[in-house]
């Protein structure tokens, strides 16, 4: 099967720095992948490419066969690293928003999730807290049935109980056909629920193995392997 | 799509476009009502011509505000939300770059071409009472001397041009924001060295077509005195500086579009 | 709850024994149904195909069986439940032998406490 996201000696440079150097990688569909690297290797240019927020110096980079565009800003479900929505909207607007211009947005998961989280629909994203509203942001795109998500860090600024919150969401509203990259420096926490990791190291792929592989053969975790490969 | 993202681009600064506007004729309407109508041109005392001076000098500043508010709706929105943390929603909308930038351009015009109307209708508003259309009947020959054509021709003229010169200074403004961007540690400061370096080189290329076309300065020109002149003088400048605007929006709408399909890195 | 897994071992062995675990424990019975891929994954906090892994294996090895549309069930054969009850038994016992052999006891020795304590606790 074609892979979902597939990077063919994909180079990335910043003036006269490289963020990313001669990326090779595919990566098939249905599984949870980690992409783990410290700040600075090349995560987020990688993640940018993806979307087709950046465009590459050199290679390409593929979804689904074909480079980023509209096509592919059809399946692929973002979350950035930051706050990426209007603090004037109130939330029912964003859901509008949403809803308008994703077709696979699915009203009733986001309304089912919301209702958990007893967000209120007709408060302004300003009134919201800092972990409220990222959990907003994860629960509009997990709502999506998109093929390939991307989720830039989605655990990092969150106490523990709402990062179980977040995990558990990945993990109910995760489909077999679909493929899911998470961005994160906080490896031990996730751990479990990767099937497999890339690591990234000065805009390199350095390491792409599951994580059992990687315990089989290290005799260790993840974390532990990543906190040795990356000893400052 | 493009429907889509024009209501949104709309719907972003309804409010404050709606408030703005419904000062200005509220103003139009109060100065219309109680005080216009109360003037008595006849009389040329110092107290009739002050007050008028003071009123013309607050609607004329009333304007300018409410143009400025509409021209920074258009520039904060096409700002907002294609180059801070919301671009990195828009962008990965299933949407292509032009499609985002014509939603900008005609968005803009819409809100422009709706102030160009509301303000029009204020004018007319004002200058409609009875007295001030007797008080100007008296003045019409002169005035359609000097214009070179009656002053109704002139307005209606000057009205298509503006709004024709919305449609470039929409476009002028997406430039400069675009190019802004080129710098990434001083996107604003850059969008004003772009706007200072456009202005600045715009103006020099309609100084240098008009000598070249000996429109300038005024006096290379010859005959000046008699009216028909006048009047084609006035309209060439107009149709000149138009060629150039229109010129120079085409170059700055290519150079936004390949700005925002190759250069654009969101902070 | 999600499973307490150690870090250094395959998740989805640890995930095989935690099932086992709970079938000879009792928390499932013979010939019961037990919970669907995504729903374990979710209980256990892991990834749903590592879960599906240690399923097959778990299946394999004969301990559980699927039946094409209702999913899957604990195996109603009694003398596998009970030989895989008392492999695990020795298992334990193995294990408690190496860890008094590090302690500096001999068998002997260890046998001996055992029943002193056996003996004390019945007094």
């Amino acid at each position: 099967m074609r892979p979902i996201l597939e990077c063919q000696s994909l180079t990335k440079k910043y003036g006269s720095d490289y963020a990313l150097f001669g990326v090779d990688l595919a990566l098939g569909r249905g599984q949870i992948v980690g992409l783990l690297g410290p700040n600075g290797s090349g995560k987020t240019t990688l993640i940018k490419l993806i979307n087709g927020l950046l465009t590459p110096t050199e290679g390409r980079i593929l979804v689904d066969g074909q480079a980023p565009g509209v096509e592919t800003k059809k399946i692929v479900s973002y979350l950035p690293d930051r706050d990426y929505l209007s603090r004037h909207m109130r939330v029912k607007d964003v859901l509008a928003y949403y809803m308008d211009f994703y077709k696979d947005f699915s009203a009733e998961n986001s309304s089912r999730m919301l209702d958990a989280l007893e967000i209120d629909r007709k408060a302004r994203l300003s009134s919201l807290s800092k972990g409220t509203k990222e959990k907003l942001q994860l629960v509009l795109v997990m709502s999506r049935n998109a093929d390939l998500y991307v989720l830039d860090e989605p655990i990092g600024g969150v106490d523990p109980a709402a990062r179980d919150y977040i995990l558990q969401t990945i993990l109910t509203n995760y489909n077999e056909n679909a493929t899911i990259l998470i961005s994160t420096h906080l490896i031990a926490d996730i751990e479990n629920v990767l099937d497999r990791v890339v690591f990234l190291s000065a805009g390199q792929v350095t390491l792409n193995a599951s994580v059992d592989e990687i315990r089989t053969d290290y005799g260790k975790s993840v974390d532990t392997l990543f906190r040795e490969v990356f000893k400052c | 799509m493009l429907g889509k993202l024009i209501k949104y681009d709309l719907k972003y600064g309804a409010k404050i476009f709606i408030l703005v506007h419904a000062i200005l004729l509220a103003a139009c309407i109060f100065g219309r009502f109680f005080f216009l109508d109360h003037l008595d041109f006849g009389r040329t005392d110092s107290i009739v011509v002050s007050s008028l001076a003071i009123f013309v000098s607050v609607m004329l500043f009333l304007y300018i505000v409410v143009c400025f508010c509409t021209w920074l709706i258009i520039a904060a929105r096409f700002y907002r939300s294609l180059f801070t943390g919301e671009g990195y929603l828009s962008w990965t909308f299933p949407v292509s770059g032009v499609l985002h930038l014509w939603a900008k351009i005609l968005s803009g015009c819409i809100w422009f071409f709706l102030d160009c109307f509301i303000c029009a209708a204020g004018i007319i508003l004002l200058v409609t009472g009875s007295n001030v259309r007797d008080a100007y009947f008296a003045i019409a020959p002169e005035v359609t001397e000097y214009f070179g054509m009656p002053p109704g021709t002139f307005a209606s003229v000057f009205f298509i041009y503006m709004l024709v010169s919305c449609i470039c200074s929409v476009i002028s403004t997406y430039f400069c924001i675009a190019a802004g961007q080129l710098f990434p540690s001083h996107r604003i400061l850059g969008a004003l060295i772009a706007y200072f370096v456009y202005s600045f080189i715009s103006q020099l290329l309609a100084f240098a077509v008009l000598a070249a076309m000996r429109l300038f300065p005024a006096g290379a020109y010859t005959d000046m005195a008699s009216g028909i002149d006048a009047a084609r003088y006035t309209l060439s400048i107009m149709g000149v500086t138009l060629i150039i605007m229109v010129a120079v929006s085409v170059f700055q709408y290519i150079v936004t579009h390949i700005i925002m399909k190759k250069k654009v890195n969101l902070l | 709850m999600p499973w307490d897994l150690d870090n250094d071992r395959p998740i989805y062995l640890q995930l095989m024994e935690r099932i086992q675990h709970d079938i000879i424990s009792g928390v499932y019975k013979p010939g019961d149904k037990i919970p669907s891929v995504r729903d374990l994954a979710l209980d256990a906090a892991v990834n749903p195909n590592t879960m599906q892994k240690a399923l097959s294996e778990l299946e394999r090895s004969g301990l559980v069986y699927s039946q094409r549309t209702s999913g899957r069930f604990i195996t109603e054969d009694e003398t596998m439940l009970k030989k895989m009850k008392t492999e695990l038994a020795q298992q334990h016992i193995r294990d408690f032998f190496e860890q008094m052999h590090q302690l500096g006891f001999s068998d002997d020795e260890t046998l001996e406490m055992m029943q002193k304590t056996l003996k004390g606790e019945k007094q």
